[in-house]
C-alpha cells in the first residue's frame, strides 16, 4: 500500500467546471449509457474554431471562459490546455480545503499528464515561421506555450506551488503515470502533497488528429486534478479523505496481440498484489477503451482479477480525451454515489498504441464523497 | 500632435492587448514595468506587433528606453521618418 | 534502500557519438556548432546550431525501424543502445520487467509536428499524414528505448523542458532505490526545430555563431540536439556482475520558481541546490565541480552564478558549461551534463567552457574552466538543470569508494 490519500479533486470537463457539474451530469441514465453501446450525443463545437473541423460536433466545454474564473491579468496568453488545467488545479485545491501560503508552498507540488502539450500552440508557432514574411517575428509571450510543461508551470505560478513540478507526456497512460509520479514524490518525502492530474484541450488540430487516425469516438477535452497527500496528512492538506491510492504498476509490451495483453494482465496482478486486496473485491474497472466492441483493456484486466466487475468507459461519455481519460475515469468513479458496501475498490487501466500499459487500484470511501460537501 | 495622430490610438490598443489591460487604463507616461507589471517578453511583443502593423522595424536594442506609451510613439515617429 | 550507480553512457552529440568520441570532444574543447541543415534557416538572422549531421540511426539501431519513429525517438533509442553496449550488461541476465526507460524532453517529436504543420499549411488540416500523426506523441521517446532494447518495465517520458534529463535520472534513481527495478535507462532527447530557433531568437536569447557562457560579452544560446542516455543500476547489481562503475547517483532535488514562465529565479535556484545537497547528503564543500546549466544568456549565467555564490559562499568550485561546445540540447542538456560529470569523475578532468575570452566583473570569483580541459581529481559533481516553467532539477553524482 502506498499510504497516499486523495483529499479533494475537481474536473473541468464537457459537463462544466467543478465536481458538482460532473456529479450532476453523471445521472443514473448517463452512467448506464457508459456501459451500453450508445454514447450520449456530443455538442456543436463549430464556435471553437475559425477553421474547418472534420465534424461539427465534439465533447467540449464550449462556453468555457478562463477570465470568468481567473480574470484577465495573466491569462490572456494562456492556451486552452493551460487554462483548463490552471482552473482545475484551483478548483481541486479549494475542494480539498487547501490554502496555499508561505508555510506550505514549498511542500506542495503539481504533476500533470499530456500527450504533447498543446498541439495547437506548437503547430501554430511553427505555422507563423512558415507563412510570415519575417519567419522570426513570432510572439515571445506565446513561446512558453510551445513547451509541454506550460500548464504545470503556469499552475505553479497562479497558485504559488513551489514543490516538485513535473509533466509526464505519455498520452493515454499519462494520468496513471502522473499518479505514480506524484505518489512517488510524496512517499520519497520530496513533498507533503501533490496536485496530480491530466489535461487535453479541444482544438481543430486535435479534432483532425482524432479524425485522421480513425478514432471511434469524437474528440473530447478535459482537465482532471486530484489533491494527494500522505495518509498521516499534514492538517493543511485538507480535512477529508475521499479515497486511497493503494497501488500502481506499469509495464511495456509492444507489438499487440497476446504478449501485449500479458503485459497488462501482469500489470494488474502486480497492482492487486501490492495493494494487498482480494481481487474478488474489485467492484469497478475503469478503462480507456472507446470502441463499441473494444475489450483491449477489460479482457486482460478480468483475466487477472478472475471475475468480471462493472466496467466504465469514460471515453464513451466524454469523447477521446487522450491524456485526461484516466483522470476523468477516476473522477467519475468518485463522483458516483456510493451504494452497498462501505468501501469500493476500483481498478484503472490504460494502454497506449505502442505497448505501454498501466494499472492502479483505488479505494473509495463511502460517505466521503459529494454527500458531505 | 500626439493627441490627433491616429497612430497613438492604435499603439494604445496594441499596448493594452499585450499588457492585458483596457486601453483607457494606459496613460502616455505610465511605466510599463513599474505601473503595468510588464516584463521584457511583453515589450518585445509590442515591437513585433508594431513591425507587423506599421511595417516599421524598431531595433531590439532600443527596448530599454521604450518604457511607456509616449516613448513607443516617439520611436514609431522617429523610425517612420527614417523610412520615408 | 539501494545505492544507485552509473555503469553505461550513451551520448549521441554534435561533438561525438559514443562515449569515447564524446570524451575526446570534451577533453579537446571541440565545437559542434555548424550551419543549420535540418530546416531552411535562410529567413532567420541567425543560422547556426548544434546539429548532429553524422547521426545515422540505421547504423546504431538494431530493432526499431527508423522510418517509423521521429528523430527524437531515434536519438533516445540510439543513445540507450550505446549506453547498453558501454555497460557490458548482458540483457539476458536481467528479468525484462525489472528494466525500464525514463526519457526527458522539451519538445518531443518537434520535427514530426513541424512536418505535419507544413502539410497543413500546404493543403489544410485534412492533408496531414496519419502515419506521421501517429509518430507525434512524446511518449514514443521512452517507448522507442523500450522497444529497441526489449524492456518490459516502466517506459516513461518526462516533459519538464530543459531540465528534463535530470528529472528522468532522478525518477529512475528513485525506482532503483526503492527496489522497483534493477536497471534503468535514463536521460533525454530533442531535435533542432524551426519553432524553438524562432522563439529563442525572438526572446533575444539566440547568439550568432559561438556560445560563450560566463563571458562578460555572452549574448545567448545556440539550439542543439541529440540523445543522452545513462544506464543506472543498483550498486549490488553492478557489483554482482563485476561492472565498471563511473560513479554513484547520490541524490537529486527539484523545485519550482512559481514566478515567471521564462526568467530564472536566484532564490529558487539556490533553494534547489540546498534541497539537492540535503537529499544527497552532500555538503557544499564536498562538491568538486559544477556542471552548469550555463546557457550563455546574460540572465541565466548571472542568476545561476549568484545562486552558486549564495550557496557556496567563499568556496566556489569550478563551474563550466558544456553548452559552449554542443549548444543547448534542450531536454537532453542535463543528460549530457550527467554524462560529462560521470566522465569527469572517472577520468579526472574538468570539461572546459570554450569561446571564453573576457571575465565578467559581475561574476568575480567564478572559475569557468576557460577554453582548456583541466586535469584534476573529481569526487563529487553537481549537475545543474533549469527550465522554462521554473522547473529546476539538480543531480549529484559521486565517486564510488
Amino acid at each position: 500500500m502506498s499510504g497516499v490519500v486523495i483529499t479533494g479533486w475537481s474536473t473541468v470537463s464537457p459537463a462544466g467546471v467543478g465536481r458538482a457539474a460532473l456529479t450532476e451530469r453523471l445521472t443514473a441514465d448517463v452512467v448506464a449509457a457508459a456501459a451500453s453501446t450508445e454514447p450520449p450525443p456530443p455538442v456543436d463545437v463549430t464556435g471553437l474554431s475559425d477553421e474547418p473541423l472534420p465534424s461539427t460536433t465534439g465533447h467540449a466545454l464550449v462556453d468555457f471562459d478562463v477570465r470568468a474564473h481567473l480574470g484577465r491579468k495573466g491569462t490572456s496568453f494562456y492556451d486552452r490546455a493551460t487554462a483548463l488545467a490552471v482552473v482545475a488545479c484551483g478548483e481541486a485545491l479549494s475542494d480539498a480545503g487547501v490554502l496555499v501560503d508561505d508555510s506550505n508552498r514549498a511542500r506542495l507540488g503539481v504533476v500533470l499528464g499530456t500527450s504533447l502539450g498543446s498541439f495547437r500552440s506548437t503547430s501554430d508557432y511553427t505555422r507563423d515561421t512558415l507563412v510570415q514574411e519575417k519567419p522570426y517575428l513570432v510572439n515571445p509571450v506565446l513561446f512558453p506555450n510551445t513547451v509541454m510543461n506550460c500548464a504545470a508551470g503556469q499552475a505553479a505560478i497562479r497558485h504559488g506551488l513551489r514543490g516538485v513540478n513535473a509533466t509526464v507526456a505519455t498520452g493515454p497512460l499519462a494520468f496513471l503515470d502522473a499518479l505514480r509520479y506524484g505518489t512517488n514524490a510524496i512517499t520519497r518525502g520530496y513533498v507533503d502533497a501533490m496536485l496530480v492530474g491530466a489535461v487535453e484541450e479541444f482544438s481543430p488540430h486535435r479534432a483532425w488528429n482524432t479524425w485522421l487516425t480513425g478514432r471511434q469516438v469524437p474528440t473530447g477535452e478535459a482537465a482532471a486534478v486530484f489533491l494527494l497527500t500522505r495518509a498521516e496528512q499534514p492538517a493543511w492538506a485538507g480535512p477529508r479523505r475521499e479515497a486511497e491510492v493503494l497501488a500502481l504498476a506499469t509495464a511495456y509490451g509492444p507489438g499487440g496481440g497476446e504478449s501485449a495483453d500479458r503485459a497488462l494482465t501482469g500489470c494488474v496482478s502486480r497492482a492487486v498484489r501490492r495493494a494487498g486486496v482480494d481481487p474478488a473485491q474489485v467492484s469497478h474497472v475503469l478503462t480507456g477503451e472507446t470502441g463499441v466492441d473494444d475489450t483491449d483493456e477489460f479482457a486482460p484486466a478480468c483475466a487477472a482479477l478472475g471475475h468480471t466487475p462493472t466496467r466504465t468507459r469514460v471515453g464513451r461519455l466524454f469523447g477521446h480525451c487522450d491524456a485526461a481519460t484516466g483522470g476523468l475515469a477516476l473522477a467519475t468513479f468518485l463522483a458516483a454515489e456510493p451504494v452497498g458496501a462501505r468501501t469500493r475498490l476500483a481498478l484503472l487501466t490504460s494502454r497506449s498504441p505502442d505497448g505501454g500499459t498501466a494499472a492502479a487500484i483505488i479505494r473509495g470511501w463511502s460517505g466521503a464523497g459529494p454527500a458531505d460537501r | 500632435m500626439t493627441q490627433t495622430d491616429p497612430r497613438m490610438a492604435e499603439l494604445r490598443e496594441i499596448v493594452a492587448e499585450v499588457l492585458e489591460l483596457e486601453p483607457e487604463e494606459i496613460t502616455e507616461t505610465g511605466d510599463f514595468a513599474e505601473d503595468y507589471e510588464a516584463d521584457s517578453l511583453r515589450a518585445i511583443e509590442i515591437l513585433a506587433r508594431i513591425d507587423k502593423k506599421f511595417k516599421i522595424e524598431i531595433p531590439q536594442s532600443e527596448l530599454p528606453s521604450l518604457n511607456n506609451l509616449k516613448a513607443v510613439y516617439d520611436a514609431v515617429v522617429r523610425h517612420s521618418a527614417g523610412q520615408a | 534502500m539501494n545505492r544507485v550507480v552509473v555503469t553505461g553512457l550513451g551520448p549521441v552529440s554534435s561533438i561525438g557519438i559514443g562515449v569515447s568520441a564524446f570524451t575526446d570532444g570534451l577533453r579537446e574543447g571541440r565545437s559542434g556548432i555548424s550551419p543549420i541543415r535540418s530546416f531552411d534557416a535562410s529567413g532567420f538572422p541567425r543560422r547556426n546550431a548544434g546539429e548532429v549531421p553524422d547521426f545515422r540511426p540505421e547504423t546504431l539501431l538494431r530493432r526499431i525501424e527508423p522510418t517509423r519513429w521521429g528523430r527524437s525517438s531515434q536519438f533516445a533509442a540510439a543513445a540507450a543502445r550505446l549506453a547498453l553496449a558501454d555497460s557490458g550488461l548482458d540483457p539476458a541476465t536481467v528479468a525484462p520487467d525489472r528494466v525500464g526507460a525514463v526519457v526527458g524532453t522539451t519538445s518531443g517529436e518537434s520535427v514530426v509536428v513541424e512536418t505535419v504543420t507544413a502539410q497543413q499549411v500546404e493543403g489544410g488540416f485534412a492533408a496531414m499524414d496519419p502515419e506521421l500523426l501517429g509518430q507525434m506523441a512524446a511518449g514514443r521517446l521512452a517507448h522507442a528505448v523500450s522497444t529497441e532494447l526489449e524492456l518490459a518495465g516502466e517506459s516513461l517520458t518526462l516533459a519538464t523542458a530543459c531540465s528534463a534529463s535530470n528529472y528522468a535520472i532522478g525518477y529512475a534513481y528513485d525506482t532503483l532505490v526503492t527496489g522497483e527495478a534493477d536497471v534503468m535507462f535514463a536521460g533525454g532527447a530533442d531535435s533542432v526545430c524551426r519553432w524553438a530557433h524562432a522563439g529563442f531568437f525572438r526572446l533575444g536569447a539566440l547568439t550568432a555563431d559561438a556560445c560563450s557562457p560566463f563571458d562578460r560579452d555572452r549574448s545567448g544560446i545556440l539550439t542543439g540536439e541529440g540523445g543522452a542516455m545513462l544506464l543506472l543500476e543498483t550498486l549490488d547489481h553492478a557489483r554482482t556482475r563485476g561492472a565498471r562503475i563511473y560513479g554513484e547517483v547520490l541524490g537529486y532535488g527539484v523545485n519550482c520558481d512559481a514566478n515567471h514562465p521564462v526568467a530564472p529565479d536566484r532564490a529558487s535556484i539556490a533553494e534547489c541546490m540546498r534541497t539537492a545537497h540535503r537529499n544527497a547528503a552532500v555538503k557544499p564543500e564536498d562538491v568538486d565541480y559544477i556542471c552548469a546549466h550555463g546557457t550563455g544568456t546574460p540572465a541565466n549565467d548571472s542568476v545561476e552564478a549568484q545562486a552558486i555564490f549564495d550557496v557556496f559562499g567563499d568556496r566556489v568550485p569550478p563551474v563550466s558549461s558544456i553548452k559552449s561546445m554542443i549548444g543547448h540540447t534542450m531536454g537532453a542538456a542535463s543528460g549530457f551534463g550527467a554524462i560529462a560529470g560521470a566522465l569527469a569523475i572517472t577520468h579526472g578532468f574538468l570539461p572546459p567552457t570554450i569561446n571564453w575570452t573576457t571575465p565578467d566583473p559581475a561574476l568575480a570569483g567564478l572559475d569557468p574552466v576557460p577554453n582548456t580541459a583541466r586535469e584534476t581529481g573529481v569526487r563529487v559533481v553537481q549537475n545543474n538543470g533549469f527550465a522554462f516553467g521554473g522547473n529546476n532539477a539538480i543531480v549529484l553524482i559521486g565517486a564510488v569508494e
